[in-house]
């Protein structure tokens, strides 16, 4: 092994250190929701007991004592700054935490597994806000979140919508010549299906984007490449062999932000779920309610809910605020069955 | 010639190839390609690409792979320099032409380039040649140093026969006794190749003489002959130029050069006609 090599791996072990040293504070910041007061000398006492305890050859207990002392400083100063958490699906760099940056820089992002997750998690009051995809051009509805968008108490705050453009990753110094193989979410590989066939490559799935990613940084596999964003490049240290290798470049996907609270500021567009009786008529007695107020539909979507049952999905340009729309609810609240209002909010269209 | 049955002109006296790239036509427009030997940095290569544009140059050249006389000279950036390539498209909307020298590349250089070049040492490079010919960018073919007409038609064919119609020649200077020019400008092949093929030819007057002095007087004869294009060396800093700067011609160099050709290209309306 040379020494270039081996400073190599030291960069690598760095890296994992420091993602895994954000993941701490992470957490530590959604502890924050549970404590009544941040400083806790009980847990402090066990967290070094444990630590010195853990046998790690060229570690001393007085070293680790002193990392964690400065661990547990930062800790505390994090929590004192009372950040607002929002979380979103998938890892570091998924386009939820790209289209959660665009709506509000300053909070924090939280990766979770499931959609499911986010959910709960915002409910519990684990994390003050949520992010999710509710649409994609080429995709069309993303069902998962539809569907949990049905059962939901949460209230939709804001909305994003995040042009997708799609990079070809490669781990620094990788020969353009010997990429083969492409890992990336399917969705992505799709969309840059053309690309992949014109430098002969060959698409290999993988459950998240920004995973794939991360996935290349650590295990660095021979002759292979991630399709991700360009977020990913910068957080996992990866060369951008080409950007913008999607074969249709008007895609877009729209994010629902979402709260236990509703809106307080003011909003211009409201989404509401509802669903209608087997009646001859009654969804369009519906629409017909705003065609008479001159209110502007952007989106209309049937989700199945039960078998034979739809709920639909209506997306119009107006606040809750204004007295039209307020008259127009009532109305249509009337005709329709198990009536939601999601919210009214601002949305941010990304150029 | 009979084995050129794609690339000659099989009796059609009026039969010319015309090549769109972007708003340029090759084939019928006179069109005058400039840019740096190889691409050397970012800075480099967008300000020359500015006074090319500047200049009113219809098309940007550079190499980012680079095949040198010696292996110890610049190699050329490779993939890096082609998205400096990219982004100098970007900025002016010049189209780009760039050299491929091996066939794992042809595919990535189509990526980023409108014009994949064969340079002069490549001419015969048949397996090269045959994956060129596989994709939709046009292939500037130039002449290889010690080539006769028929062999460089011969390599044009190949292109054509692989299914690619879009082949612009390029006459670059031919190895004779003569050592005062770094080689010989053959301008006799220009109307020797419309007589016998209807693709377009363009000349490359920075290698056919190397020598700066002779560039502009050869760039006219080129026009005179009925090229249909020029291609020249141009470097923002041409006593930095980590290739070729003795050919290397500066902007305000340049920028004249292309005036002088557009008062010779617009005497020359309607002489075709006599």
């Amino acid at each position: 092994m040379s020494l270039e090599a081996i400073r190599k791996d030291i960069d690598l072990v760095d890296s994992k250190i420091l993602k895994l040293l954000n993941h701490r504070m992470e957490l530590v910041l959604m502890a924050n929701k549970f404590k009544v007061q941040i400083e806790d000398k009980e847990r402090e006492k066990q967290l070094l007991e444990r630590i010195k305890k853990t046998l790690a050859d060229l570690i001393k207990p007085e070293f680790t004592e002193r990392i964690y002392s400065e661990i547990i400083k930062e800790s505390k100063k994090l929590q004192e700054k009372d950040y607002k958490l929002m979380a979103f699906q998938g890892e570091h760099g998924a386009f939820g935490e790209v289209a959660s940056r665009e709506w509000d820089s300053d909070l924090v992002t939280v990766p979770c597994t499931q959609f499911a997750e986010v959910f709960e998690g915002v409910k519990s009051g684990l994390y003050d806000y949520g992010i999710v995809p509710v649409e994609n051009t080429l995709g069309g509805a993303v069902a998962e979140v539809n569907h949990l968008l049905i059962n939901t108490e949460l209230k939709v705050v804001g909305a994003v919508g995040l042009p997708i453009h799609l990079c070809l990753l490669a781990v620094p110094g990788t020969d353009h010549r010997e990429i083969r193989r492409v890992y990336s979410h399917p969705q992505a590989l799709s969309q840059s299906r053309n690309f992949l066939s014109r430098n002969r490559l060959d698409p290999v799935h993988y459950y998240d984007t920004a995973g794939a990613a991360s996935m290349l940084a650590e295990e660095r596999p021979k002759g292979a490449a991630a399709i991700a964003n360009k977020l990913c490049a910068k957080l996992y240290h990866l060369e951008i062999v080409k950007e913008n290798i999607e074969d249709l470049d008007k895609n877009m996907t729209r994010f629902f932000v979402l709260s236990k609270e509703g809106n307080k500021n003011e909003g211009d567009k409201t989404s509401i779920i509802f669903s209608t009786a087997h009646k001859a008529g009654t969804l369009f007695r519906v629409l017909e309610v705003f065609a008479k107020q001159d209110i502007n539909l952007t989106r209309i979507e049937s989700i199945p809910s039960d078998p034979g049952d739809y709920a639909f999905f209506l997306d119009f340009i107006g606040s809750d605020k204004d007295e039209k729309v307020q008259k127009v609810l009532v109305q249509a609240q009337e005709i329709a069955a198990n009536f939601k209002v999601l919210g009214s909010y601002k949305e941010r269209i990304v150029e | 010639m009979n084995s050129l049955k794609l690339t000659s002109i099989n009796g059609e006296k009026n039969k010319r190839t015309v090549i769109t790239v972007d708003n340029v036509k090759v084939g019928k427009d006179f069109v005058v390609i400039g840019g740096p030997c190889s691409v050397e940095s970012e800075e480099q290569t967008l300000e020359t690409a500015r006074k090319v544009k500047e200049a009113g140059g219809d098309m940007l050249r550079g190499g980012a792979f680079k095949p040198r006389t010696s292996p110890y000279d610049f190699q050329g950036l490779g993939l890096q320099g082609l998205k400096i390539l990219e982004r100098a498209k970007k900025e002016t909307g010049l189209p780009v032409v760039t050299e491929v020298t091996d066939p794992r590349d042809v595919s990535w250089v189509c990526e980023y380039a409108d014009v994949l070049q064969i340079g002069t040492r490549n001419m015969q490079n048949y397996s090269l040649l045959k994956e060129v010919g596989k994709v939709n960018r046009p292939v500037l073919l130039k002449r290889g140093m010690y080539s006769t007409l028929k062999e460089w038609l011969n390599c044009a064919e190949y292109i054509l026969a692989e299914g690619n119609p879009n082949v612009i020649l390029c006459e670059r200077g031919i190895r004779t006794h003569e050592t005062y020019t770094r080689n010989t400008l053959d301008l006799s092949i220009v109307p020797s190749v419309k007589e016998v093929s209807h693709l377009p030819v363009i000349v490359d007057p920075s290698h056919g003489t190397g020598r700066l002095s002779l560039i502009e007087s050869m760039s006219l004869a080129s026009l005179a002959a009925g090229a249909d294009g020029i291609m020249v060396e141009v470097h923002y800093r041409p006593e930095e130029a980590l290739c070729d700067k003795d050919q290397a011609m500066p902007p305000e160099m340049f920028a004249r050069l292309v005036k002088k050709l557009r008062i010779l290209q617009s005497s020359m309306i309607g002489m075709n006609e006599q």
